[in-house]
């Protein structure tokens, strides 16, 4: 009897689950979850209800008739499990309901204060779970009944990490100029170098270093989730890296619209800097729009540098393993660190990115599952009606202010009903593609032309245009999954780890990280603009 | 061989476990927060368990449809 009292919080939980999943399934809910955008994921949260609350409740059987014993079987699953439930309830909470709402939120604050918050602060899954995670173990702690599976946290983002590898290609990076690889290269490792220097000059612990290095030359918080286990940073070294990833960011997303407008730099120069000195995707964007809102060579310039940044991450997770290892062990060669040193989850998210690379979830130059097809297909073309209104506008002469490429593509759009190469080509892809490349940067261009109304044309045009353009870009079903299922193992993962920092940790860890980020930020952003200023005309693609 | 010594973490972590003799702290501290008896076996278990992941996800949504 006392075991089964033991058990209470399982059978609670998971009576809740079946419970909530009951209710969803009847539909009460639906008018709530369209408000919020979640109502595509109504599948989604029955059938996960269902089986975790079956889960729990089978479980709370089991250890109620049988006494605890030291067996695989009550190590990996019957002791874990009511922390599992709990980490998981809260991962659905913060996926289902507290993401769509900050969203929501800061959408509506956005006429008082100017921006998006959601936006400004990252207030994604990864941080808001990290946050719920650290307000509960410094409110009401972390129950006795959830410990156990609370040690499970590190396990599952291990392999959310080894998801991450599906989501980048090589092709991707062979596709980006020779000229951009080797300026982000160079600052991506001379940031992690300057930050493991700075961080041996300053004392700082090899885990703090390591993690903080990543953070500060890659890409942000996911680097930093990557590494950390690498480098075996605790995780308020990994909460102090982030929170000094996105407060340098914050202020960079402001400093860099103004700095390249008084400097007179052009599209292309901001966008180069602004791709390489911020380092969260988000505000790299934002600051981007901010620099200039019609021109999109900006924002693509941007992107392309910023992709170039994240590209980078397995080679820096290698390195960084490399390190560490040399760092930690005693006169080890090459060989040996890599050998028994080297974390043998990062390999999984090596081999993840090779098959992602070989084309096994999508066509290999895709760029997180999205990549543009230009082949001619059905699913590819523009409706009839659309057909029909573009033909009219273009016969009359409805459309005023496009320069002559411009008016090429939209040309070509009314003759091949779709965005695509010339017909004569289609055998040679890489030409193919080129030119549907072109008309597709060109199309682009008029919307964003005609949004700032340099380009005068009728709404109907404006949604054909958009149409031809939604068309040709493509998401691989299978890497979208793979990114679900990352996503889950990330949202629960930080969860548990944000419940392992305590206000005494984080005090303990000090503010010597935001000083070396703030100094390796500086330098980065400082010599990026330099270089970019006089060396960076137009960005060499292919 | 390096010698091992057994230290019991109660049923509310993982039961029974073994630390090498001259474990320091720090690696005390770093098992005692996961359920996993070595890192190594921790890194094992997330590659299998992600690879079967990887195995559904494209049987469900690539090789099947």
């Amino acid at each position: 009897m006392s075991e089964a009292r033991n058990n209470v919080p399982l059978f609670l939980m998971g009576g809740i689950m079946i419970i909530y999943a009951l209710i969803v399934n009847t539909g009460v809910l639906l008018p709530l979850m369209k408000s919020i955008g979640t109502h595509k994921s109504v599948d989604l949260q029955v059938t996960m209800c269902f089986i975790v609350g079956i889960l729990g409740i089978l479980s709370g059987i089991v250890n109620s008739i049988r006494k605890p014993q030291n067996t695989l079987l009550d190590r990996f699953f019957l002791q874990p499990m009511a922390g599992v439930i709990l980490l998981l309830g809260l991962a659905m909470l913060v996926r289902w309901y507290v993401e769509p709402w900050v969203i929501i939120g800061s959408k509506s604050l956005k006429s008082v204060i100017g921006f998006e918050i959601y936006k400004v602060l990252n207030l994604n899954y990864v941080v808001l779970g990290l946050l719920v995670g650290v307000i509960i173990t410094n409110t009401v702690g972390i129950p006795k009944f959830a410990a156990a599976g609370v040690k499970t946290a590190r396990f599952v983002l291990k392999m959310g990490v080894i998801l991450l590898g599906a989501r980048y290609s090589f092709a991707e990076l062979a596709k980006l100029g020779v000229y951009s690889i080797w300026l982000v290269g160079g600052f991506v490792m001379g940031t992690v170098f300057l930050v493991l220097w700075l961080g041996n000059m300053f004392k700082q612990p090899k885990s703090m270093t390591g993690v903080l290095s990543a953070g500060m030359g890659v890409c942000g918080v996911s680097a930093t989730v990557a590494v950390a286990p690498v480098v075996r940073a605790k995780s308020e070294e990994m909460a102090y890296t982030i929170g000094t990833i996105l407060s340098f960011g914050i202020i960079c997303m402001f400093v860099f619209p103004t700095v390249g407008k008084l400097v007179g730099m052009n599209p292309t120069q901001f966008g180069a800097w602004a791709g390489t000195g911020i380092l969260n995707s988000a505000q790299v964007a934002a600051a981007a729009l901010a620099f200039n809102a019609v021109d999109i060579a900006t924002l693509k310039v941007a992107e392309i540098f910023n992709i170039t940044r994240v590209l980078f991450l397995p080679i820096i997770v290698l390195v960084l393993a490399t390190w560490f290892g040399k760092e930690t062990g005693q006169k080890l060669n090459f060989k040996t660190v890599v050998i028994d040193k080297f974390p043998i989850f990062i390999l999984g998210f090596l081999l993840l990115f090779l098959m992602s690379s070989m084309g096994l979830f999508s066509p290999p130059d895709h760029y997180k599952g999205k990549y543009v097809d230009f082949s001619y297909n059905d699913r590819t073309r523009i409706t009839d009606q659309e057909w029909t209104t573009l033909n009219e506008a273009l016969e009359t002469g409805a459309i005023k202010g496009a320069d002559a490429t411009q008016m090429a593509a939209l040309e070509d759009l009314r003759k091949q009903h779709q965005i695509a190469g010339n017909f004569d080509d289609r055998n040679n892809k890489a030409v193919f593609d080129k030119v549907g490349r072109d008309r597709m940067t060109a199309l682009e261009s008029i919307l964003a032309q005609q949004k700032a109304k340099k380009i005068e044309m009728s709404k109907e045009v404006t949604g054909a245009v958009k149409h031809a353009l939604k068309q040709v870009h493509k998401k691989s079903k299978t890497i979208v999954t793979l990114t679900d299922c990352m996503i889950w193992f990330f949202a629960f993962g930080l969860i548990g780890l944000g419940m392992q920092i305590t206000k005494k940790a984080m005090a303990q860890a000090g503010g010597w990280p935001l000083v070396i980020g703030i100094i390796s930020g500086v330098t980065k952003a400082v010599l990026s603009f330099f270089v970019v200023l006089w060396f960076v005309k137009e960005v060499t693609l292919k | 061989m390096s010698k091992k010594v057994d230290i019991d973490t109660g049923s509310e972590g993982k039961g029974s476990h073994q630390f090498s003799a001259q474990a320091d702290t720090q690696e005390m501290e770093e098992r005692a927060l996961s359920v996993f008896s070595s890192e190594r076996n921790e890194d094992i278990t997330a590659l299998v368990f992600t690879l079967i992941t990887t195995f559904v996800v494209l049987l469900f949504t690539k090789w099947m449809v």
